[in-house]
C-alpha cells in the first residue's frame, strides 16, 4: 500500500516536474551548516557544480544544528518528498539509517575503484563508522577532532607556562592558574556532550579497551577500577579549581564565546572551534591547542585522538540518485576539497590537507590526526545514545563536585539498568 | 388556519441522519487531529521506537521504566515545588500589591500598569531576557552585586542545584504577579464600602479589616487564583526550557522538559510517548479535582 502511494506520488511529481522544467534536475541537499566559513566554501562549491552542470540545480535545505539532529532530519527522511542527500555523522547513525532503510548502499560506486581510493585509507576502516557489514553507506566529507584542549597563548605566556607533556604537568598548571585567580578551564556543559566527549577520551586512555567497549555496549558494568580512575582524574581537576563555576548551566556556544573573550585560559572542545574563530574572536586573539596529555604510558590507546567523520548519505528513495552521486564525486574531488579544507574543515580525501594552504590551526589539527596512535570515536555517535548520555552525566557530576567518583559510578550503573537494553 | 399545537412548536428542525451531516466536518477534524493522535500515542507508548525504524511492541516495559526513572519521578516533585513557589511569589504578592495599590490617588493607576506590564511579554521572551540578567559572568544581577561589593552574592544562579529552581520561581513571579493583582484589584473594588465603614466604627484597623473583611470576601477569587496557578504550573514549560532546560543535574527537570529530552534528544519516541501518557493521566486527575472544587467556589457570602 505504502509503496503504491509512494509510486503514485513519485509519478505525479515526475509529471509536474517534467512538464515545467524538462531540462532541469533539482537535487535536494539537507544539512546543518547555517553559517561560518564552511558554509561559504560549501556555497562556492555548489556554484561551481551548477556552472559545470547546467542541467542540474542544487537546493539546500538548512537547519540549525540542534534542530537538525532532534527533529529536522528525521521529519524529512520520513516525508513523501525526501532529500536526495543528507548530512550525517559516521558511526551509530549510519548503522541506524542503513537498518531503517533510509541510507542507500553505495557499494556499486564506493565498493572499489578510483573514487574509493581517492580517500585516506583510515576512512574505510572498521572503527571509522562509514560502513555497515563492510558496505559503504556514507561519503565522508570532514574529519572532526571532537575534543582537544584549546588555550589562550597570551594567558599562558603571562604565567610562564607551556603546553603540558604529562597529566601531572597539566594538573599543576591548572593549579597555578587557579591560584592566580584565573579561570583555568571554561566549558559549557548544559547539554552534557562537551565535557562528556572529553571525559570519554580520558576514559578511553585509562580503561582497558575491552572493559570500555563492554560498558558502553551494556555488556559490562561501569563500576570498575578503570572507570573509577577516569573519574578520579576529573575530580583532581575539580579539586584544583579547574572548571568555571557556571559550567553545568552554560551553553556550548556561550562558553566558546567566553574563551574568545579571555574569560578562561583553556577550552576543551572540538576542531570546529577554528571555523567559529573568524566570527567570535578579535584579530589579535592568540590561541593554540594541545591534546589531552598522556596519562598511562602502558595503555594501548595512550596517544589516541577522539574524533569522527561526518559525511553525506544518499537517501535510498532519492529521486535523482545518479545526479546526487555526480554531485558528491564533484564535491570530493581534490580541487574542491582544497577549497573545503582551506575553509577550516579537515578533508578525508588523501593528500588534500598536505597540499592545501591550510589555516595554521587547521594544520595543527591535521597534524594531531596524522600523529595519533589511534582514533577513538565519541560514544554518542558509536553506542546507544542514552548510555553515552548517562556516562556524560556521571562525568558532569564529578567535575562539578556534586558526586564522588564512586557514587557517580553507582548512580551510572543503576541508571543504565533502568534504561534497559537498547 | 389551524393553530400550532405545542408539539408542533417543539418539532426539531431536522431529525435523524440529517444531523450527522452537520456534525460530520467537526467530527472529522476532531477525529483526525485529536482522537487519532491520542489513540496512536497510546499504542506507541507500548513500543520501543527510535523514530527511524519500525516500532516494536514491548508491553508495559516503558511504564515500568517510567516508575523506576528517578529523574522522571523527581520532575513531578519539581513541578509541585514550582506551584508552591508560584502561590507565594505570584498569588500572595499579587494580593499584597492589589491591596497596597488600591487607591484613586495620582500615580496609582500608572503603578498598577507597571506591575501588570510583564504579562504582555511572551513567556519565552521573558526567559531569554532573564537568562541575560542571571548570567554568571556578564549578567546584570551579578554586576550589581559586584559593584556594591557584595561578592558573596555573586553566584552562578542558573548553574547550581540550590538556586536554579528558586530563580525560575522568581522570574515566574515577576511575570505573573501583575496578573493576579488585577484579578484581586477588580474583586476588592466590588466589596461594598459600607462593610469597611462598619468595621471602622467597630474599631478595626487596616490590618484587622484586611484579614476579617477583605480576605473572606475574596475567597472565591482566591480559589480561582490558586486553581489557575496549579494548572498553569503544570503547563509551565517555556521558562524551564529557556532558562535551564531542566539542568543543572536535572534539578529543574519538569515532565515536559524530560519528555522532550527522552523523545527527541535521545531518540526514544516510544518511552517519551509513555511519559506523555502518564502526564496526561495526571493532568486529567487534576482537571477533575479542579472542576469539582470550582463548582463549589461560586458561593457569594454577602
Amino acid at each position: 500500500m505504502r509503496t503504491c502511494i509512494t509510486s503514485l506520488v513519485a509519478l505525479g511529481a515526475a509529471l509536474v516536474l517534467g512538464g515545467t522544467a524538462l531540462a532541469q534536475t533539482e537535487i535536494r541537499v539537507t544539512h546543518s551548516m547555517s553559517g561560518g566559513s564552511n558554509r561559504a566554501a560549501f556555497d562556492a562549491i555548489v556554484d561551481a557544480f551548477e556552472a559545470s552542470h547546467p542541467d542540474i540545480t542544487v537546493k539546500q535545505i538548512v537547519f540549525d544544528d540542534d534542530l537538525y539532529s532532534d527533529t529536522g532530519l528525521i521529519t524529512q527522511l520520513q516525508s513523501s518528498e525526501v532529500p536526495d542527500i543528507y548530512f550525517q555523522w559516521a558511526g551509530f547513525p549510519v548503522q541506524r539509517d542503513a537498518d531503517a532503510g533510509y541510507a542507500r548502499d553505495l557499494s556499486d560506486v564506493l565498493g572499489e575503484g578510483d573514487w574509493r581510493d581517492s580517500f585516506s585509507e583510515s576512512v574505510w576502516t572498521e572503527g571509522a563508522g562509514t560502513m555497515v557489514n563492510g558496505d559503504p553507506y556514507i561519503v565522508p566529507i570532514s574529519l572532526d577532532v571532537t575534543n582537544t584542549i584549546w588555550y589562550n597563548t597570551d594567558i599562558f605566556a603571562e604565567y610562564g607556562i607551556e603546553a603540558p607533556a604529562t597529566w601531572d604537568d597539566f594538573v599543576s598548571l591548572v593549579k597555578t592558574l587557579a591560584d592566580a585567580g584565573e579561570t583555568p578551564i571554561i566549558e559549557g556543559n548544559n547539554e552534557l556532550w562537551p565535557l562528556g566527549n572529553w571525559a570519554s577520551h580520558i576514559a578511553s586512555r585509562v580503561v582497558p579497551p575491552a572493559e570500555y567497549e563492554a560498558a558502553f555496549s551494556q555488556e559490562g558494568p561501569f563500576n570498575t577500577p578503570g572507570f573509577l580512575r577516569a573519574l578520579e582524574l576529573l575530580e583532581e581537576l575539580h579539586d584544583a579549581g579547574g572548571f568555571n563555576r557556571d559550567m553545568p548551566g552554560l551553553g556550548a556556544d556561550p562558553a566558546m564565546a567566553g574563551f574568545f573573550q579571555g574569560a578562561a585560559a583553556m577550552h576543551p572542545i572540538g576542531s570546529w572551534l577554528v571555523g567559529s574563530a573568524a566570527e567570535l574572536a578579535e584579530d589579535d586573539f592568540n590561541y593554540d591547542q594541545f591534546d589531552t596529555p598522556i596519562i598511562d604510558d602502558s595503555h594501548p590507546l595512550k596517544d589516541s585522538v577522539i574524533g569522527t567523520a561526518t559525511g553525506f548519505i544518499i537517501h535510498a528513495r532519492a529521486e535523482h540518485p545518479d545526479e546526487a552521486i555526480e554531485f558528491l564525486k564533484f564535491f570530493t574531488a581534490p580541487e574542491q576539497q582544497k577549497l573545503w579544507a582551506e575553509s577550516g574543515s579537515l578533508s578525508p580525501v588523501a593528500g588534500v590537507n598536505e597540499t592545501a594552504d591550510l589555516d595554521p590551526k587547521t594544520a595543527s589539527v591535521a597534524a594531531l590526526f596524522a600523529e595519533a596512535g589511534s582514533i577513538v570515536p565519541p560514544p554518542d555517535t558509536t553506542y546507544p545514545v542514552p548510555v553515552a548520555e548517562a556516562y556524560y552525566q556521571a562525568a558532569a557530576y564529578v567535575a562539578s563536585g556534586e558526586k564522588s567518583p564512586e557514587d557517580a559510578l553507582t548512580w551510572l550503573d543503576e541508571t543504565i539498568a533502568v534504561i534497559g537494553q537498547q | 388556519m389551524k393553530d400550532k399545537t405545542p408539539e408542533d412548536r417543539l418539532q426539531p428542525i431536522s431529525t435523524g441522519a440529517a444531523n450527522l451531516v452537520f456534525v460530520a466536518p467537526a467530527m472529522l477534524l476532531f477525529g483526525l487531529f485529536v482522537l487519532f493522535p491520542l489513540l496512536s500515542a497510546v499504542y506507541f507508548a507500548f513500543t520501543a521506537w527510535n523514530g527511524f525504524s519500525e516500532p516494536v511492541w514491548v508491553g508495559l516495559a516503558n511504564f515500568r521504566r517510567a516508575f523506576a526513572d528517578t529523574v522522571h519521578l523527581a520532575s513531578y516533585w519539581h513541578v509541585t515545588l514550582y506551584i508552591l513557589g508560584t502561590l507565594f511569589f505570584e498569588v500572595s504578592f499579587g494580593l499584597l500589591m492589589a491591596v497596597l495599590l488600591n487607591s484613586d490617588r495620582f500615580g496609582f493607576s500608572f503603578m498598577r500598569g507597571m506591575f501588570f506590564s510583564p504579562m504582555i511579554l511572551s513567556m519565552s521572551a521573558a526567559g531569554v531576557l532573564w537568562a541575560f540578567v542571571l548570567d554568571y559572568r556578564t549578567g546584570l544581577l551579578n554586576s550589581v552585586f559586584d559593584a556594591l561589593g557584595l561578592d558573596f552574592l555573586v553566584q552562578p544562579w542558573l548553574s547550581q542545584s540550590s538556586t536554579a529552581l528558586l530563580a525560575i520561581m522568581f522570574v515566574s513571579g515577576w511575570k505573573f504577579a501583575g496578573f493576579y493583582m488585577i484579578i484581586f484589584f477588580a474583586a476588592i473594588r466590588r466589596i461594598p464600602r459600607n462593610l469597611y465603614e462598619a468595621a471602622t466604627l467597630d474599631g478595626a484597623g487596616p490590618v484587622r479589616q484586611f484579614f476579617d473583611v477583605t480576605l473572606p470576601l475574596l475567597r472565591q477569587n482566591m480559589m480561582v487564583a490558586v486553581l489557575i496557578a496549579v494548572t498553569g504550573g503544570f503547563a509551565g514549560f517555556d521558562l524551564f526550557f529557556t532558562l535551564t532546560n531542566g539542568g543543572p543535574f536535572n534539578s529543574t527537570e519538569v515532565p515536559a522538559t524530560w519528555i522532550i529530552k527522552q523523545a527527541f534528544d535521545q531518540n526514544q519516541l516510544g518511552y517519551g510517548t509513555a511519559l506523555t501518557v502518564v502526564l496526561a493521566v495526571v493532568v486529567t486527575i487534576i482537571s477533575l479535582i479542579y472542576l469539582h472544587i470550582s463548582e463549589r467556589a461560586n458561593v457569594i457570602r454577602y
